[in-house]
Order: structure tokens, then sequence, then C-alpha cells
């Protein structure tokens, strides 16, 4: 079973993520703040994960760039889920190696396809 | 009269000439050696020197003299026929041995006029460096004043420029700006007494300046702030200083008081010191008045700015504060309609697809409102690029066609073929269009028909309702324009002009019911006008509405049509 790593702070919208990857046959672990979820990535090394931007402690993008900047890591898909919409906010998230940018609010089948599109199903 | 000295070693010679100048009002004063004339010129200037050139070493005293003593008159009494050329140039005249007392009277009152002709002349020479050099202070300060619109700087000016035309002891001056400072520039150290004593001075000099009125500042000569600045720190002011010459004049700032400033001076003022004085407090007055309106109208500026980077805020927080709490419940709803958590009963499905559709909304909603936010603060954000129009209805009517089928409606593109390239903002061009589209689709009843329509037109043959004209009247070329035709419920005439502004609830309308924003078309109009395009309107009550938008052709193709 592929694992996901879900990283927000907002407990209801990794809820409502875990509740439908579950679904579609998925093993999800979650993080609450940025620090966490770091720590949580190195652990597991997921095959996927989805990241918010704005968290206590490491924001969004400084996990990606720290990831990414890591043989290690650098191959795990990385969506961005953000309640920020400017260009400026989706250069950073390029500039730092995020492969996927999600605007919320979002629909949920549209994630659980892009999540499909990166494990190759 | 004048004073003479006759320096001679002759005594026959010092006696003659001893009874010649006494009988007339001279002083008469006679040496015989260097040492004694350089003693006697020490003491007093000699306004005429007569030498005897029969005295040893008379030629180096000369020298000497006409070194120490440049404007005295030097006379050279000689019983030489030809006397020495080196003595001749030392001389302004002669004396011979055998000449009567009238000559030598003569002779030596015409050189007494000449000197003192010589230093009137040089005196007012002196006067009028002095008043050129003051006139270049004078200029250079007024200079300084125009190019400063900082008011410490212009008061540091105003203090500089009176030290280089007046060389004042003390400058008490007295500033009112934000917070009363009174600062003082020295030549000496003032003592904590004399600090006192001048604190309370200027406290009473400013009040006087409001006579019996009560002065915009409350000064406390106790708790007044100083500002010291001294020159020779190793000295030091006595009380003495109020026995100095001084003067006193306000610091206008239009109708009110900047301050003041008392100056005080050791050597007495003349009225040219006054004029001088008078002028520079003067002057400093209207760049100060600058100064100000140029600080408030920062203030201002900062606020502004203030209260432009509140909006941006309060759009992040627009955008993250209700966006997340959003998702949320889209989320929670979305699992709930998807059956994933059981099936539903028919109520239930039917309400959790009513909460899903106001969420729907109320996300569009908060679109709107960051677009528009973001276009007034300029932060919008275009990628302007030659794209085909077609492209644009393509999209919309895949993205449309379904939700109209879902109302029964016929929407219909008629597109003109070939159409050239425009230079335009794709994302935004299907914005404004799928507004269009989705208003058309409200406000259309079922079993009506839609039709988009595309064409290319020169700016000159567009026509519109004359409330639109304006808009239209500024467009030249050719243009892209595109149509979308319902068979609504239309917009009365005199609401027309009002369909593109802000949150514009078009009486009777049915926007209330079928729901919007009311910022759909404002954006529209926005969007238009970034693409220096227009948008404008017809409709007829009852019977259908056309909205049309026109968008400049891309010039590459306009070059390459011609």
């Amino acid at each position: 079973m592929k694992k996901i790593l879900i990283v927000d702070d907002e407990q209801d919208i990794v809820e409502s993520l875990k509740f439908v990857l579950e679904a579609s046959d998925y093993a999800c672990y979650c993080a609450y703040n940025g620090e966490d979820g770091l720590k949580l990535a190195k652990e597991l090394v997921p095959d996927l994960m989805i990241l918010d931007v704005m968290m206590p402690k490491i924001n969004g993008y400084k996990i990606s760039r720290l990831l990414k900047y890591d043989n290690k890591y650098k191959d795990i898909p990385i969506l961005m889920v953000t309640a920020r919409s400017q260009e400026e906010d989706k250069l950073i998230g390029e500039e730092t190696g995020v492969n996927e940018y999600i605007t919320k609010p979002f629909d949920l089948n549209d994630v659980v396809n892009k999540v499909k599109q990166y494990l190759g199903e | 009269m004048g004073r003479i000295l006759f320096v001679s070693n002759r005594i026959e010679k010092v006696q003659q000439y001893a009874s010649i100048f006494s009988q007339k009002q001279y002083e008469f004063v006679t040496s015989c050696d260097e040492n004694s004339v350089l003693e006697i010129l020490s003491v007093n200037v000699a306004d005429v020197i007569i030498f005897d050139d029969s005295l040893p070493g008379v030629k180096q005293i000369m020298k000497k003299v006409k070194s120490i003593e440049p404007t005295s008159a030097i006379i050279l009494l000689t019983s030489l026929h030809s006397p020495d050329q080196e003595l001749l140039k030392y001389t302004n005249a002669f004396l011979t041995e055998n000449m009567s007392e009238g000559l030598i009277l003569a002779t030596v009152s015409v050189n007494l006029k000449t000197k003192s002709s010589l230093e009137q002349l040089s005196d007012t020479n002196k006067n009028l460096a002095d008043s050129l050099y003051r006139l270049n202070v004078l200029y250079s300060t007024s200079s300084q004043f125009a190019g400063s619109l900082d008011k410490k700087k212009l008061i540091d000016y105003m203090i500089e420029g009176l030290d280089k035309s007046l060389s004042f002891g003390l400058t008490c001056t007295l500033c009112t700006d934000s917070e009363p400072v009174l600062i003082l520039n020295s030549l000496y150290e003032i003592s904590d007494e004399l600090l006192s004593a001048i604190k309370v001075r200027t406290v009473l000099n400013y009040k006087s300046l409001f006579e019996d009125k009560t002065p915009p500042f409350e000064i406390d000569a106790e708790s007044l702030k100083v500002v010291k600045n001294v020159k020779y720190p190793a000295n030091r002011f006595t009380f003495s200083l109020f026995q100095y010459d001084n003067m006193f004049a306000p610091i206008s700032l239009g109708e009110n008081f900047f301050g003041c400033i008392e100056i005080f001076k050791e050597t007495p003022f003349t009225s040219d010191d006054a004029t001088c004085f008078q002028t520079i407090a003067q002057q400093v007055s209207l760049p100060l008045k600058s100064a100000t309106l140029y600080q408030e109208i920062k203030e201002t500026n900062l606020k502004l700015e203030k209260l432009e980077r509140l909006k941006s805020e309060f759009i992040s927080i627009v955008s993250h504060e209700l966006r997340t709490p959003l998702t949320a419940i889209k989320n929670s709803l979305d699992i709930m309609t998807s059956g994933k958590c059981g099936e539903l009963n028919e109520a239930g499905g039917k309400f959790l697809s009513m909460a899903q559709r106001n969420v729907q909304r109320l996300s569009g909603i908060i679109n709107d409102l960051l677009d528009l936010s973001k276009i007034e603060a300029g932060k919008m954000d275009y990628h302007f690029a030659n794209i085909n129009i077609h492209s644009v209805i393509d999209y919309v009517m895949l993205s449309l066609s379904g939700l109209a089928k879902e109302k029964g409606l016929n929407l219909i593109a008629e597109e003109t073929l070939d159409l050239p390239e425009i230079f335009a903002d794709a994302q935004r061009l299907e914005q404004v269009l799928t507004n269009l589209v989705s208003n058309a689709i409200k406000f259309t009843p079922e079993g009506k028909t839609i039709i988009i329509r595309s064409h290319i037109a020169d700016a000159t043959q567009l026509v519109s309702h004359e409330c639109f004209r304006e808009d239209l009247k500024k467009l030249s070329g050719q243009y892209i324009v595109v149509c979308v035709e319902d068979q609504g419920i239309g917009i009365a005439e005199k609401d027309l002009m009002r369909a593109f502004d802000k949150f514009a609830q078009i009486e009777n309308s049915l926007s209330r019911k079928v729901g919007g924003s009311g910022l759909g078309l404002p954006i529209a109009k926005q969007l238009l006008e970034a693409h220096n395009g227009a948008i404008w309107c017809d409709s007829e009550l009852e019977k259908g509405s056309k909205f049309y938008f026109a968008i400049p052709v891309a010039e590459a193709k306009v070059l390459l049509a011609h």
C-alpha cells in the first residue's frame, strides 16, 4: 500500500483528505505542523506528500526546499495546497520544487486524481 | 592737525623744525636713531615722518619704517643735489636745506591732506567690501534656504548665515516645531546659571510675541529642551554677556510663529547689522512654511501607504481565513454526497446539494471580491500573449454547455472563421466570457437560445446605446468583437448604464433570485480596460440582452493585413 503524508495545520482539511485517500486504498499519515511534518517525512519516506503553505514552526515552502535539495527525498512528489493564489506564491512554489499547486477550496476528486497521476495509477 | 616725526642727528635742524611746527597745531616728535624711531612708532602712528639724509644708516631706518607704517607720508630732508636713488624709492616728498618756512609747512600740509584722503578712500573701500561680503552671505543663505525642506537644516542655515555676516557671540534660537527646543550657538561655554537665565529670557521673549494672547505652546523654562553648539569650549561666558549688544527677531511661519531668535555680540551692532539680521530671520520663514507643508504631505502619504498595506493584508486575510474553513465545509459535503459514508435519503441528498451549491456560490463571491481588490490595488497579474479568440470561446462552450443543457437552453457559437489574433490574457478573457454566458444562462428561461458571436470590426463601425458611447470613443483601429445574445428577461433602458457598476442592484431584476456577487460585470469592465478594450450592452425588457466586448487586434497581424 502506497504511503501518503498529509501536512496541514487545519485538522478538518487533513481529515477529509485522509478519508478520501484511504477510500482509494492509500495509507495516510498526518502531521499538523511543519516541524512534525518534516520529521515524519524523513522517517517514513512517503510515496507522495500533500503540503500546506502557511503552517506554524516551518512553512510548506521550507519543507519542500529542504526535501527537494536532499537526494534521499528529492523524488517524493509534493502537492502544495494553499489558500493563497497570488502569482508570486506559485513562483516560489516552483522554485522550491513543488510538483503541483492546488488552490483552496479544491475539489477532493481532483486531488485524488492528481495523487493517482503522480503515483502512476 | 597731525603728528610729525622728525628723524635727524643735527641739533640745529631739530631746533629749526621744532620751532616751525610748534607755531602751528602740530604734534612734533624727534628722534635720532633706529631704536627710538621704532619705539615712538609703536606708541603712536606718525602721519608724516621727515628723515634727514645726513643721518648715518638712514636708508636702513627708512626701509624698516616703510614696512611697518606703509600709510605714513615720508619726506626726505636733503642737502644733496641728487640724492641716493634707493632713498627716493621710499619718499613721498623732499625738503631742501635752504627752503623757506612757508614752503616747508606747505609741503607737509599737502602730504597730510593726501594721507587723510587716502585713508578715507580705504575706509570706503573696506565698507564696500564688507557690504559685498554680506550680500554674498545673504545670497548663499537664501540659496541654501531654497534648497532644503528640512526644518532643522533651515534653522542651521539661518544661524550659519548670521555667523558669517554678523560674527556673533551667542544666538538663542527657539523653535516650536513638534516640541519646543532652544538652540544655542555660542562662541564659549555657558555656565548652568547663565543657561537658566537665558532660558527664562527666551521664554519671556517668546511670550512677548503673542502680546495678550495665549501662545500655542506652553513653554516652561525649567523643562525646555536645549541643544548647545559651543565653538571654543575652553572659555566660558559670564553674566556680562547680557551687557553685550543684542537684537531680537521673531521667526514667523505664515500667520503663526515658528519661534524667535536673539543674538548677542560684544561690540555694538550697526544699523546695517540690524537690517541683515532681520532679512535673514525673515527669509527663513517661507522655506519653513514649505517644509511644514511638505512634512504634512509626507505624513499623509505615509497614512495612505499604511491604508494600502492594510488593504493588501485584508486581501490576504479574506483569501486565507475564508477559504480555509470553506474548504473544510466543501470537502465534508463532497464526501457525504459521494455516498462513501452510506446512502442518503432523498431529502438529505437534496439539502446537501443545496449546501454544496451555496458553498460554490460563496467561493465564487470570495474570488470575485479578491479579483476586484487586486485589480483596484493594481496587483492583478496579466499574461498577455497573441491568442485566438476561438480558443476562448471553445473553452467557455465546453465548460458551460453542461449547465445550459441542464437548464434546457440552447448554447450556440456562431463564429466568423479565420479571425486575426488578439494580444490578450486568455485566462482573463475566459473569465469575462464565462461571466457573460453564465449570466445569460441564469436569466434565460427554459427552451430559449443563447448565441455567442464573434467578428472583426473597425472602431468606427461599433454602435452602442448612447450611455456607452463615451467608452467606445476611446477606441481606434481594428477590434475583435464578441457578443453574447440571450432571450432572457432583459434590462430596462434606465438601468443599462449601471449594469457595470459595483454592487449594482438593478431593481426588480432577478439577480437577487438567481444569485451572484454583483461583481462579475464590474470585474469584466476592469479586465477589458486592462486590455485597452471595451464592454457594453444593449437590451430590451422581456426580449433579451446583448453583451458585447471588444479587444484590439494584435499589432503584428495589423501590419500583415496591410
